[in-house]
């Protein structure tokens, strides 16, 4: 084995190993790691056999190995900046939910405003 | 007017907020003012010409500020009618109190000032361009016609505040509002009003590039909604 197919094979194996070792990887979908795992074979193999990846590309119409690579590349990378984005969003929004709440709760206590929380039942009925 | 309350959303204005609250003051004591996580004197500025202080942990952006303000606005069981208005000063309180009187008497639920029916006041060319084109694109993208569409000034009714749900944090939370009134199918009506584009609020204002941000911003919005 050459050294560069020894160390791209210990770096899609390390990646591997950090992404299913993760603490916060539970709240990833099943399908995604699945997704992440089949990469990171694909990659393996590509480095082992560069020559099956340029048969793949001629079965798709494309001339050199490394162009298919190029390209499969480029659009998960495209996938990963909209996904990553999106979440992004999904995070801010939680973040000024939560602030905003700080905020308003403050402020009504401040100027010792009554209020009643959305989310609580009210007084519970008493017996008398 | 004790069932007004004016949202001011307030970021880094300490030298200009405290004039801009005692001049709505002269027309209600609800003056919801929300430090936006400003790093000068704002919050002090605030208490100190009696504003409600309404404070953000952190800086969240002019359109998330807004929603605060609404919230805690909201809360306040007697306000019954509620307007967003510019800390920099380039509102006139008597165009709001105007716009009010509007709403009552058209029997509106939002009431939205209008530069372009109004008077502009010190706007160089290029901006006039560019808030025309702005108005082209919000009326295209929103099917609501309007002739200004990133005005800071409006009135609206309780029906409005409490279904009100400002998501865009940043200067795109105009458009989003436009957007919302087509939702809601709120009643609506523009107003001429007067803008005073003083050095302060020229130099405070948006840049003019940043209305790349907002359009793209306003196609994505539509685009990621079902």
């Amino acid at each position: 084995m050459i050294i560069v197919q020894f160390l791209l094979i210990g770096a899609f194996l390390f990646l591997f190993y950090v992404a299913i070792r993760s603490r916060t990887a539970h709240g990833v979908s099943a399908s995604k790691k699945l997704l992440f795992l089949l990469l990171m074979a694909v990659l393996v193999v590509a480095v082992l056999a560069p020559n099956l990846v340029t048969e793949a590309a001629n079965l798709v119409g494309v001339g050199r190995g490394t162009d298919l690579v190029l390209y499969l590349m480029a659009v998960s990378f495209g996938f990963y900046v909209v996904n990553d984005y999106l979440r992004g969003q999904d995070n801010r929004q939680q973040l000024h939910r939560l602030a905003r709440r700080i905020a308003v709760l403050e402020a009504l206590e401040r100027y010792h405003i009554a209020h009643r929380d959305e989310t609580d039942p009210g007084p519970a009925p008493s017996d008398d | 007017m004790s069932d007004v309350a004016f949202v001011v959303p307030v970021y880094n204005e300490a030298s200009v907020i405290g004039d801009v609250i005692t001049e709505i003051r002269a027309v209600t004591p609800y003056v919801v003012c929300v430090n936006d996580g400003s790093r000068d004197g704002s919050a002090a500025a605030i208490v100190r010409a009696g504003g409600y202080l309404v404070d953000h942990p952190i800086n969240m952006g002019q359109g998330a500020a807004l929603q605060t303000g609404i919230e805690f606005a909201r809360a306040l069981p007697q306000i019954q009618r509620f307007v967003t208005f510019d800390a920099d000063g380039q509102h006139l309180v008597a165009d709001a109190v105007r716009m009010l009187k509007l709403l009552e008497e058209g029997d509106l639920d939002i009431v939205l000032g209008s530069r372009f029916l109004g008077e502009v006041i010190g706007a160089g060319r290029s901006k006039r361009v560019l808030l025309k084109a702005a108005v082209k694109f919000s009326n295209v993208t929103s099917g609501i016609r309007l002739t200004d569409a990133h005005n800071g000034l409006r009135a609206f009714n309780r029906h409005v505040a409490e279904t009100m749900e400002i998501t865009a944090p940043d200067m795109t939370h105009a458009s989003e509002i436009i957007e919302l009134i087509a939702a809601n199918s709120y009643r609506y009506r523009e107003m001429p009003v007067t803008i005073r584009y003083t050095d302060y609020s020229t130099s405070k204002g948006q840049a003019s590039v940043n209305a790349v941000n907002i359009a793209v911003d306003t196609l994505l919005r539509r685009v990621t909604r079902q």
